[in-house]
């Protein structure tokens, strides 16, 4: 957004709660024997989490949900896994094709050209696979090359009738838009020091500053928007987290993009005696319909491959994606479905040492002999939209700069947990179909969001459902944007990442379009 | 950076004249595997001598040297250990220091070896103290031991965590009977 805008000839202030973690700061290949805790302590994680960012929540009356908030310029881009997927016509439409929840007020077909565009200013490898459920694009660098694992499950997925693809991620495997291809260290969530994951400071951020346009305040923690008499926002008064003083910058237009339990966080906190609820909030919408992913992680270790010698270690994590099958097999007892990201955790660790009785010299040597044939599944579940999950701001508890801090209520509906039971079935299914020792989930009750949350402060065709319309444009308050996955009408199975992009995309056109009129 | 990295990196500088600084960082930061952490002493922090013996033998006893690799003794598991324990919560540590205490006193009737073996009877279900306390001592000896030197090149001999010019893939024929250019029905 800042970058379009920048490009368009606007002035950009960025107020970023975070500081900017330089390459060389982050911890990405340094060996576990070699960090203080082993990284058991999840020290190479901890530049990402900045100030106190994850004491600064509550959950209420919740089921075992855990909003992963990260604090750091770039926010989640420097802390991802970079899968890039299309959300299908059909996601958009969840009331016309399923009865379900409401439709976006926008179509598949209106978004496409945002989503082809943020591919190519991004880079993503993979391949268009002809699936009507992950529309594909037309510039994609070459997928990544499978693991010997990810060939056995292939002959195991041919077997049933269900795809499995290469792995559509904003990872380069060649070099684009100045940055080197990835070389495979396997440590895409440790942070990517050298650019070849798409991340915002390496790859937004020297584009809008290029334009002499943009100014980027680090350390600068929104506190509330700020309005004028008109009830217009006219600026935005943030700490400033290092001299914990008071600030404010004056702005035409404010898009507010702090991720979905955040953005609703700050505008409940935006009150006003124009917006007496919240800002953007007469629909008492702000922070309801709270959603993600609910998930499942379950692994086998394959005969074929155990005892050998190891080998394709780890490379870019996920090469391969198991994409939603559940609507070919006709109607279910439930809405929705799963996708199902595999390999993803890296081979380092075994992974099967906790699980394996046992202990002594026939414990050891079993554990060495099944690494190499790891194979783990994450599969991620639709979750309905409802209102009664929430965010809301708790002013008896303020966070270290005496701001109200975030309070998540969440339940899983009846659909949810059909959904997440049927979706370890799947997974059971699939590993049924090759040989060797499974670990299924231990969990015998869904666990969500898998940093995927969204929904808090969604779009939609209806005003007393939605509190923005389909450009992200609040409905109360013209100068005032939402783009992050907050304004997410529902969700279907896929990452949700390159649709807050597409979108973000389209309404920084539209913000661009409405200033040229002068209604901006 | 060993050679070996910086073979493969005038390679990829061959093949990509874009490539920049950056890649030159990540290279720089490759640890060489073979490098050895420095061997500054540890001074135990939270057991005793004592104590510390005890979890070394038990945790040796889990994971045992043998003709692949040295075990958790030589892997110093039990200091890490003791830094872990040291730097949680005091529930923690007095869970560990009991533990330790109950395996002590079962270990004076019989030997080390049967009061674990006794310990791990119900590990899947753990239902005294002892039992329990089991399930704690080898998830710690797990996490230090493949988290050590000699647990990740030695035992495991992980060959990830290093700088590849291009992913190799699976090259055996025999686990590729249908390629990924394989197309499946269209949905």
């Amino acid at each position: 957004m800042a970058k379009e805008l920048c490009e368009g000839g606007a002035k950009v202030v960025m107020l970023e709660a975070g500081r900017g973690v330089p390459n060389w700061e982050l911890l990405s290949h340094r060996w576990p024997y070699k960090l203080p805790f082993r990284g058991l302590r999840d020290e190479k994680q901890a530049p990402f989490y900045q100030g106190d960012i994850r004491e600064s929540i509550r959950y209420s009356d919740s089921d075992k949900v855990g909003v992963d908030r990260v604090r750091v310029v770039g926010g989640r881009t420097m802390h991802w896994n970079a899968v890039t997927l299309r959300y299908a016509a059909r996601d958009f439409k969840e009331w016309s094709t399923q009865g379900i929840e409401e439709d976006w007020p926008i179509t598949y077909e209106e978004i496409a050209p945002y989503y082809e565009r943020i591919e190519q200013i991004i880079g993503i490898c993979g391949n268009d696979d002809g699936l009507e459920i992950l529309p594909a694009g037309k510039h994609y660098l070459p997928p990544i090359p499978w693991r010997c694992s990810e060939h056995i499950l292939h002959r195991a997925t041919i077997a049933m009738g269900i795809p499995l693809i290469a792995v559509r991620k904003a990872v380069l495997t060649k070099p684009y838009d100045n940055r080197p291809p990835c070389h495979y260290c396997g440590h895409c969530m440790d942070g990517c020091d050298v650019a070849s994951i798409f991340s915002t400071p390496d790859c937004m951020l020297p584009k809008a500053r290029a334009t002499g346009n943009f100014t980027l305040r680090e350390n600068a923690l929104a506190r509330e928007i700020v309005v004028d008499n008109e009830g217009l926002a006219s600026a935005v008064s943030y700490v400033d987290t290092k001299t914990r003083t008071e600030q404010q910058v004056k702005a035409d237009v404010v898009v507010v993009c702090c991720s979905t339990v955040e953005s609703a966080r700050l505008l409940l906190n935006s009150r006003s005696p124009q917006h007496p609820a919240g800002l953007a909030n007469s629909s008492g919408v702000v922070g309801h319909y709270l959603h993600g992913h609910l998930g499942t992680s379950a692994s086998m270790y394959l005969d074929e491959l155990a005892g050998g010698t190891p080998s394709n270690q780890d490379g870019a994590t996920d090469h391969v994606y198991l994409p939603r099958y559940n609507h070919l097999s006709g109607k279910q007892n439930y809405s929705g479905g799963w996708g199902i990201q595999i390999n993803f955790a890296g081979y380092m660790f075994p992974h099967e040492a906790y699980r394996l009785p046992g202990y002594g010299r026939d414990f050891k040597e079993n554990v060495r002999k099944m690494q190499p044939g790891y194979l783990q599944f994450g599969s991620f579940g639709k979750v309905e939209a409802r209102p009664e999950n929430h965010v809301t701001v708790d002013s008896n508890r303020v966070d270290a700069n005496g701001i109200p801090i975030p309070v998540v209520r969440f339940r899983f509906s009846d659909n949810d947990r059909a959904l997440w039971q049927a979706s370890n079935q799947s997974v059971l299914d699939i590993f049924s179909r090759m040989k060797g020792k499974v670990f299924p989930t231990l969990a015998s009750s869904p666990g969500g969001f898998a940093s995927h949350e969204v929904g808090t402060v969604r779009m939609g065709k209806d005003p007393r459902t939605s509190a923005l319309n389909g450009h992200c444009q609040s409905r109360d308050v013209k100068n005032l944007f939402v783009t992050d996955g907050s304004c997410f009408t529902t969700s279907s199975e896929k990452n949700p990442t390159l649709t807050i992009m597409a979108l973000s995309l389209r309404a920084a056109d539209y913000i661009k379009e409405q200033r040229k009129k002068g209604e901006l | 950076m060993d050679r070996r990295a910086m073979l493969k990196l005038v390679a990829l500088a061959a093949v990509s004249p874009k490539l920049n600084a950056l890649q030159n960082a990540a290279v720089c930061h490759m640890d060489d595997a073979t490098a050895a952490a420095p061997a500054t002493a540890y001074k135990l922090q939270f057991f005793t001598e004592e104590e510390n013996q005890l979890l070394d033998q038990m945790m040796e006893i889990i994971i045992p040297a043998d003709d692949h690799s040295p075990g958790a003794h030589a892997a110093k598991t039990s200091l890490l250990a003791d830094l872990l324990i040291f730097s949680d919560e005091d529930v923690v540590k007095k869970r560990w220091r009991s533990g330790l205490a109950l395996m002590q006193k079962a270990a004076a009737h019989s030997s080390l070896a049967s009061a674990l073996d006794q310990a791990a009877s119900n590990e899947e279900n753990p239902q005294t103290e002892l039992e329990r306390f089991f399930v704690s001592l080898k998830q710690m000896t797990v996490d230090a031991y493949y988290t050590s030197e000699i647990g990740i090149h030695q035992d495991l001999e992980y060959q990830g965590n290093t700088y590849l010019a291009a992913f190799p893939g699976c090259t055996h024929p025999e686990h590729q009977d249908a390629g990924p250019s394989e197309k499946l029905k269209p949905s």
